[in-house]
């Protein structure tokens, strides 16, 4: 089982996918080649779930070469329960915007794709490094398709300055990620008493088990906050998320709200690796979830786009998961997981269903859609299932994540815990006052009265997106198994 | 520094240094008796371009890291204290491949661009191609000089006269005012060393790295000795505040040819690794803050301007300026692991210096301009070519998966432990700002919408332009990916370099 480097072939599907774009042209259409190779890696990623071993709680699937031996940096990659889940989410959530800009993409389709791909190869690449170096180069790899994909396809006139304005707070955020690894690779030098080259480390789990002096914790602790922070993002550094997802195109926005890597990244490395710093700033991560989830939920009141709406109750919606961190519990850990899968699910569902709107009306401004349940009834009833899964509506899989974190919340925050179910309710007030103006009332517009309903490429999507909310929702307790005893193994680590 | 030198004739069939550098001297004399009307002129030129390339690759792969000291090794006595004497470590065969195939990658654009009087272009690049190989493996200060105001001379020649721009002039004089100063301090420094040997060994004059290495010398004549010779190198690399020539040059120089020449093997950084660390290594001690300070200044002072230029090549130049204070901060902190940082910054800024210049180039034959406003529209009509000057800004910014971000990893940690934190994330910073002006180029020049007076679709990459960017783009990422290789190559004589250096 073990001899056969499944992660790696996962790695390398997408890459080697991109290069048969170019290399085959006569072969098959972009589009259809790409979601073969989409598809191959949901397969993959399906099936090292399928022989993950829930019972453990470390690495497995794990794999190391050295890369660049004179400094102790590897090739290493490997799952635990925490980052499991989200290799096939990822993988079902590209083939989901693959087929959503089936039609949209005519203009250079090979290069669309081909970055498609490297994205979805540079994204689980990132769940799957144990190497702080390789999930580095993951971490900004994922960057370069996204500001072309934004810059060239994107919908908004400002698209060339909202694709720079992202690489560039991206290259921002990552260069307190680069020192804060880099100060843990020097400590290990120091503890270790090695030379300065042979002596760094950039192995997680080496990394794991080091004492850290106090002050460099809490150095270590606030650069990796602050890198992580950025991407995830949280409030004053989200100003990118509404913009881009004004003026990027719509399914590929998608992929944004969808994969929360920031939040990831404070799971797998910002809290296990500066444990006692975190835990001091347990009052930091609370607040800046508690604020995340109210400042988003007001501002998205404000909003006339579905767009515009939808990013910042991503904003609100992630708050939640810092809040379910903060916690430092079982529960809570367990909560954030799964509401961070939510996000791909769910959020991921949305701006899919938002980008089949844009193709047919051109827009998704309240103003011109009005009316739209009328002429595309599907459409709206799944936008409306997955907006009320979104906060949380009981047989979703958004009630077990919140429910896990409000509970674990109200346990150690009572009062940020209040504040966030305050700001669910207000979640529910601007969807539904946005939703009723989009999709009730009279219908004026043209394009409105003569759109067509999802079509079956499109509801089969939307349904599978359905199903697993659905699933997960009514029988969450497989998903809570895999996590369990690498949440348990997370917790007991901050003694 | 002990140095040691394994002969040619130990270990290699014939003397391949020496073969490196007359192969295309050689040549140039063959085409100058052919005429320049000669059809086979062009043709033997590239093909001897390509022979260099193999020659270097040879000359890698019979390299032996493991063996100390200089191999390859040549010494031929001429007049007196001027005499040859040539060798290769680890980071001689990393420039002269380099050197070497970006002359190669010259001679496959200059088919394309089809610039006027091919033939003796293509000799003048090759003429440069030999004293560039002469530069790299000799251990002769005073050759190196000589050899450097004949590069100089030749490449002043190629920036005026292959450039229709109206102020080329302005430009040629630029060029040779600075290099003029820059040289006659390489050469007064080079000569007060040959005779401070004379002075202090009572033997007779000497320019050869061999004898000057172990030299005692006083400290404020090594702090004048340094001087002369940091600022000699320092026009030519060129180091801020000494770059005032680069910007003039860049804008209405030879597009291409010239700046890929100057600035993709940075000449003067293997100098300073050759010769100035080596020679004087306590007045580099000593004022390695200062140097330091000035290149921290310099990296943002260039990259404010930077972000001012509407024209593409005068951009690039201030980008040049940047990212070259960035190798002067590594290799000032005098430690083993910046030292082989700071060669790996310079190789890899040369290289991707080299893709964004032959790039412009290509654009500059389709839109007759850089002016950014002139430019846009180009993503769609030539995506590969965007794509390469892309990701040679990448690896200008040293994103991870290419050169450049293992580079600067290695000046940063050892950066750290010399300057501190706070300068560090600065100089990172910094980078990041290089990230700014460059990709908002990028925007300007290839995705912004195309000028309203253009009218006419703009030709499609062909083959050739093909070939050239796609091998640029597969040799950043191989060595972005696989650094290893390269970095077996310069460890040993960077430990040996940084040896001589005592941190307290």
């Amino acid at each position: 089982m073990s001899d056969v480097p499944f992660l790696s072939l996962l790695l390398l599907t997408y890459p080697v996918g991109a290069l048969l774009i170019w290399l085959l042209p006569r072969l098959a259409a972009p589009r259809t080649l790409a979601l073969l190779v989409h598809a191959f890696g949901l397969a993959v990623s399906l099936f090292v779930l399928g022989h993950f071993d829930s019972a453990q709680p470390g690495m497995q699937f794990a794999e190391q070469t050295a890369w660049i031996p004179s400094l102790n940096i590897h090739y290493a990659v490997g799952v635990d329960g925490i980052s499991i889940l989200f290799l096939p989410a990822t993988a079902l959530l590209f083939l989901g915007v693959t087929l959503a800009s089936w039609n949209s993409a005519r203009n250079l389709s090979r290069l669309y794709h081909s970055l498609l791909l490297l994205q979805a190869g540079a994204t689980l690449g990132v769940f799957c490094a144990t190497d702080t170096i390789l999930f580095f180069l993951f971490w900004e790899l994922s960057l370069v398709p996204f500001y072309f994909l934004v810059s060239l396809w994107g919908v908004g006139p400002h698209r060339g300055y909202a694709a720079t304005k992202y690489t560039l707070v991206m290259f921002a955020g990552g260069v307190p990620l680069l020192f804060g690894f880099l100060l843990l690779a020097f400590n290990h030098a120091d503890f270790s008493g090695a030379a300065m080259p042979g002596g760094l480390s950039f192995d997680l789990q080496t990394l794991l088990g080091m004492p850290l002096p106090a002050e460099l914790e809490w150095a270590v602790f606030l650069l990796l906050l602050l890198g992580f922070a950025v991407k995830t993002p949280v409030f004053p550094l989200h100003t990118w998320l509404p913009l881009l997802s004004m003026e990027g195109p719509v399914a590929v926005v998608a992929l944004l709200t969808g994969l929360k890597l920031g939040a990831y990244g404070l799971i797998r490395f910002a809290v296990p690796l500066a444990p006692e710093a975190a835990q001091s700033l347990h009052w930091l991560l609370a607040g800046l979830g508690t604020f995340g989830v109210l400042y988003g939920a007001v501002t998205a009141l404000a909003q006339t786009n579905l767009r515009a709406m939808l990013a910042y109750a991503s904003l609100s919606h992630v708050g939640l998961v810092l809040l379910g961190i903060a916690s430092f519990n079982v529960q809570g850990i367990q909560g954030a997981v799964l509401q961070l899968l939510n996000f791909t699910l769910i959020a991921g569902g949305l701006f899919l269903i938002t980008a089949f709107i844009q193709q047919r009306i051109g827009s998704t401004d309240t103003l011109s859609l009005g009316g739209a349940a009328k002429t595309m009834p599907l459409a709206a009833s799944f936008f409306a299932f997955f907006g009320l899964a979104s906060f949380g509506i009981p047989g979703t899989s958004g009630f077990p994540a919140e429910l896990l974190i409000l509970v674990s919340a109200v346990q150690t925050h009572t009062g940020a815990g209040l504040a966030a179910l305050f700001g669910m309710v207000l979640g529910a007030a601007y969807f539904l006052n946005l939703y009723r103006r989009a999709f009730f009332g009279p219908a004026r517009n043209a394009s409105v009265l003569a759109a067509t309903d999802l079509q079956a490429r499109e509801l089969a999507l939307v349904l599978v997106f359905a199903a697993v909310v659905l699933a997960v929702g009514l029988y969450p307790q497989p998903l809570l198994d895999v996590i369990r005893p690498a949440a348990e193994a997370w917790v007991g680590r901050l003694g | 520094m002990p140095m040691t030198e394994l002969f040619w004739n130990q270990h290699a069939a014939f003397p391949l240094l020496g073969t490196l550098q007359v192969l295309p001297l050689l040549t140039v004399l063959l085409l100058w008796r052919l005429g320049e009307t000669s059809r086979v002129a062009a043709p033997l030129a590239r093909a001897v371009a390509l022979v260099e390339l193999i020659l270097a690759i040879v000359l890698y792969r019979q390299f032996d890291p493991a063996l100390p000291g200089f191999q390859f090794a040549e010494r031929f006595d001429l007049f007196g204290p001027f005499s040859y004497h040539a060798g290769a470590d680890g980071v001689t065969v990393l420039f002269v491949l380099l050197g070497a195939l970006i002359v190669f990658l010259i001679m496959l654009y200059s088919i394309v661009r089809r610039l006027p009087d091919e033939s003796r272009l293509l000799m003048v690049v090759l003429a440069v191609e030999g004293v560039m190989m002469s530069l790299l493996t000799t251990f002769n200060l005073l050759w190196f000089a000589l050899a450097s105001a004949v590069e100089l001379a030749l490449v002043g020649y190629l920036i005026g006269r292959w450039s229709s721009a109206p102020e080329k002039d302005k430009a040629m004089r630029a060029f040779y005012q600075f290099q003029g100063v820059g040289l006659a301090m390489l050469l007064a420094g080079s000569l007060a060393l040959g005779w401070t040997y004379h002075d202090l060994t009572g033997a007779a004059w000497s320019f050869d790295l061999f004898d000057l290495a172990g030299l005692a010398l006083p400290a404020k004549l090594g702090a004048v000795i340094f001087f002369l010779l940091f600022y000699g190198l320092g026009v030519r690399t060129p180091i801020f505040p000494l770059h005032g020539w680069l910007p003039t040059v860049a804008q209405h120089g030879n597009v291409a040819i010239a700046p890929s020449l100057l600035l993709g093997v940075k000449i003067g950084i293997y100098a300073l690794i050759r010769f100035v660390l080596p020679l004087t290594p306590d007045a580099a001690q000593t004022w390695a803050p200062y140097v330091a300070g000035f290149a921290m200044a310099g990296v943002f002072y260039a990259a404010l301007l930077a972000f001012q230029q509407n024209n593409l090549r005068r951009l690039m130049a201030f980008a040049v300026i940047s990212h070259t204070s960035l190798v002067i901060i590594g290799l000032f902190a005098l430690d083993a692991i910046a030292l082989q940082g700071a060669l790996l910054l310079a190789v890899n800024f040369g290289l991707a210096a080299t893709a964004m210049m032959l790039m412009t180039g290509f654009v500059y034959r389709r839109v007759r301009s850089t002016q950014l406003d002139k430019l846009g529209g180009l993503f769609d009509r030539i995506p590969a070519i965007g794509m390469t000057f892309f990701v040679a800004g990448l690896a200008i910014v040293g994103m991870p998966g290419t050169p450049g971000f293992d580079a600067a990893h290695l000046v940063l940690e050892a950066a750290i432990h010399r300057y501190g934190a706070l300068p560090t994330v600065a100089a990172a910073l910094g980078n990041v700002v290089a990230a700014g002006f460059l990709l908002w180029a990028f925007q300007r020049a290839f995705l912004a919408s195309a000028p309203a007076e253009r009218k006419t679709g703009v030709e499609r990459a062909s083959r050739m332009e093909l070939i050239i960017a796609v091998s640029l783009v597969l040799i950043m990422l191989a060595a972005g990916f696989h650094m290893s290789p390269l970095l077996d190559l310069i460890e040993p004589p960077m430990e040996a370099l940084a040896g001589t250096f005592h941190h307290e």
